[in-house]
């Protein structure tokens, strides 16, 4: 083999010929590996400019479907400190059920529709369920009781307006939210069963090496999805405002996805980084599963990821129902307003899939700056690093019958955003 | 003798994105009822968000989501149409053009482009988001931000059957109404919904919200009078004219030139 091979993993942006995974290789040896991200660009950063901070909630959640929730929460964290808002506990309560179901919906898509399939050999979720059909059936309840919470919170299942700066629109009743609690008790066993599907799985390790790993740490001992401090696996913490001197960012030109960089490398985040950084503080079910899944091989195997959204599924659910209790014991409260009309803010939350960060700044009511760094932006760099090495590995190995599939199965893991960036399929050898 | 009843092939469909959130096909991996059924009832040859190995022959129903915002993706849809009997645009990016042709024709789009990403050259060029109509022929639109589930379920189910798929051409008033909501605009309030399409429900009014116009500019819809009407709110014609060119993409324009016109001087 000492002509010039290309592998080609496409398509990785949804369509054929409009993105993949590009592999070359040349007289044996990986000479470049390319994560093609070419869905246009849409400048979101720019279209702000000019709008009032309601106008910027309506458009920046467009940015993606699937945690469109997620992106209102980090807008609404950044411009509530730039007009300088002051939200109630209730209503952070009522945020954090809306996040909790965002989570769920986003892990159950990922983690049984789209990574499953690939460990048990089939192309689809549908096609799964022939032989299990009813972690297929459970998986689109769960899949189901997400969507109803986003719903709930949301106003719509995709893309509601009904969080606003301050609180939101229209609130639950409380038949509603105790209807919610007990759909949740329902399904923690049929997500305990998971936790022992993935405890089962076979991991391969072809593309094992340390990184480096990110997220929002939370204001308070325990595990969550937001925070105003960025917290590093080398021990580091710093507050989100600084954000730009942590995380570098570039451009490259086979992706209108930038890419990030910490102290000049790669990194990773989303559910594994959490997990790895925060893990120590999960009670309940999640922390017995905690114990049983994480193993040392998790800090260089990406794979694991899959593993790590099982565990916050548990983690959502329980804590979602702990949320109902205190929200049931909080009287409602006015939407807040705004302090002031100019002012700066930055807001992060952790989105399904990693850290997400909004930045805006507003004078006298108008959006005059704004700034967005989405986490498959954060892990891009780092997913291409993996996918190196899984390639060296399996060609040294001279294990090449299944290279496309083990090189998607990486990418896949880091449950990159479908929209920011890659759903992958077809497999061709040039 | 008996017969062998002719098993009539499944009509073959593609659903395809181009730039956007992907939420018009995620509405449809959403409709856990439906999803099973989908599958049996169509045979589904390219659907690369839910399924791998996608077969990218002849189709008689595409469904396309998304704008056209590099020249790859207008290559890319040009041969979808041509594999395609039948080509639906569904969601307000594919219709109009989306958010990220708000300000399409005021020549920014460039600088705005550098501001982003910098002076780089892509592996392919990037251009102003463009509706799916403005480069190939569209059968039938599915507006929506994203597209409603029941509607588009609808749609399915009559092209799979051979139909013609029903037109709602009304504006988010109508469902306002059926829902019995006090009309913001009654009440002084900016809403958009008597100039945007219908098919949401009026979700954001029966949540007290004013409609932000996220389906696109209804055909039909008043466009002169709803900006008096806001105007007489206070609210100044800059301000309304920024708002309702949030949503409307490139297909806004034709209703606004005046306006449009006004501002600019």
């Amino acid at each position: 083999m000492s002509k010039l091979t290309e592998i080609r993993v496409e398509p990785l942006a949804r369509v054929e010929g409009n993105g993949g995974i590009l592999v070359t290789i040349e007289k044996d040896k990986v000479t470049d590996v390319q994560v093609r991200i070419l869905e246009g660009p849409r400048l979101f950063e720019t279209l702000v400019v000019g709008k009032t901070p309601e106008e910027d909630l309506n458009i920046v959640p467009r940015i993606c479907a699937i945690c469109n929730l997620s992106h209102k929460y980090a807008a609404l964290r950044a411009l509530e400190k730039a007009v300088g808002v002051q939200i109630p506990q209730v209503t952070q309560e009522y945020r954090q059920l809306m996040h909790h179901g965002e989570m769920i919906e986003s892990h159950s898509l990922h983690l049984y529709f789209l990574a499953l399939p690939d460990f048990f050999g089939y192309d689809n979720a549908v096609q799964m369920a022939g032989e299990f059909g009813e972690v297929v059936t459970n998986a689109l309840k769960l899949k189901k009781f997400g969507n109803r919470v986003m719903r709930m919170m949301g106003g719509r299942m995709i893309h509601g307006e009904n969080p606003v700066l301050g609180g939101f629109g229209r609130l639950p009743d409380r038949n509603t939210l105790l209807d919610v609690r007990r759909e949740a008790e329902e399904l923690l066993p049929f997500v305990v069963r998971t936790i022992d599907i993935m405890a089962d799985l076979e991991i391969p390790d072809h593309m094992e090496r340390e990184t480096q790993f990110l997220c929002c740490k939370p204001p308070h001992n325990g595990y969550d999805y937001y925070g105003d401090v960025l917290m590093i696996s080398d021990g580091s913490e710093h507050p989100i405002e600084e954000y730009q001197s942590v995380i570098h960012e570039h451009v490259v030109s086979h992706s209108f996805a930038k890419r990030s960089r910490y102290n000049e490398e790669p990194f990773t985040v989303g559910a594994i980084a959490r997990v790895l950084l925060l893990g120590d503080r999960l009670e309940g079910r999640a922390r017995e599963a905690y114990d049983k899944l994480v193993n040392e091989r998790w800090h260089r195997n990406p794979l694991y990821n899959n593993h790590a959204q099982a565990i916050e599924m548990l983690f959502s659910l329980e804590d979602m129902i702990r949320t109902i209790d205190r929200i049931l014991e909080m009287e409602p409260q006015d939407i807040a307003k705004p302090t002031r009309q100019s002012g700066t803010g930055t807001g992060g939350v952790e989105a399904p899939r990693g850290t997400l960060i909004h930045h805006y700044k507003i004078e006298n009511g108008v959006t005059v700056e704004a700034d967005i760094i989405t986490p498959t932006a954060m892990f891009l760099d780092d997913v291409e690093a993996f996918i190196w090495k899984g390639s060296e590995t399996l060609l040294a190995r001279n294990d090449l019958d299944d290279i496309e599939l083990n090189l998607e199965m990486i990418a896949r893991a880091f449950d990159p955003c479908i929209s920011c960036s890659a759903h992958l399929v077809t497999v061709v050898f040039k | 003798m008996k017969q062998k009843k002719a098993q009539k092939p499944k009509p073959r469909v593609g659903i395809y994105g181009l730039t956007g959130c992907a939420g018009d096909q995620l509405v449809l991996v959403h409709t856990e009822d439906h999803l099973l059924d989908l599958f049996g009832a169509a045979d589904i040859r390219s659907f690369v968000m839910a399924s791998s190995n996608p077969e990218e022959g002849e189709l008689d129903v595409a469904l396309v989501e998304g704008s056209v915002s590099t020249e790859e993706e207008r290559e890319h849809l040009k041969d979808i149409r041509k594999r395609a009997k039948i080509l639906v645009a569904i969601g307000n990016c594919a219709v109009v053009g989306g958010v990220q042709a708000m300000y399409a024709g005021d020549g920014s789009f460039e600088q705005r482009l550098k501001k982003v990403y910098g002076d780089i050259e892509f592996v392919t060029p990037p251009i102003e988001a463009l509706p799916v109509d403005m480069v190939v022929d569209v059968d039938y639109y599915l507006p929506g931000c994203p597209v409603s589930q029941s509607q588009v379920i609808a749609l399915l189910g009559r092209l799979l059957h051979g139909f013609s798929p029903e037109a709602f051409p009304h504006p988010v008033c109508h469902e306002c109404k059926l829902n019995e909501n006090v009309c913001l605009l009654v009440q002084k309030k900016f809403c958009l919904g008597p100039v945007t399409m219908a098919g949401c429900g009026a979700v954001c009014p029966s949540h007290g919200l004013p409609c932000v116009g996220c389906w696109g500019p209804n055909e039909d819809g008043n466009f002169k009078q709803i900006f008096e009407l806001l105007r007489s709110f206070g609210m100044s014609l800059d301000d309304i004219t920024r708002r309702v060119r949030n949503f409307g993409g490139r297909k806004i324009i034709e209703h606004i030139k005046e306006q449009v016109k006004e501002v600019q001087e």
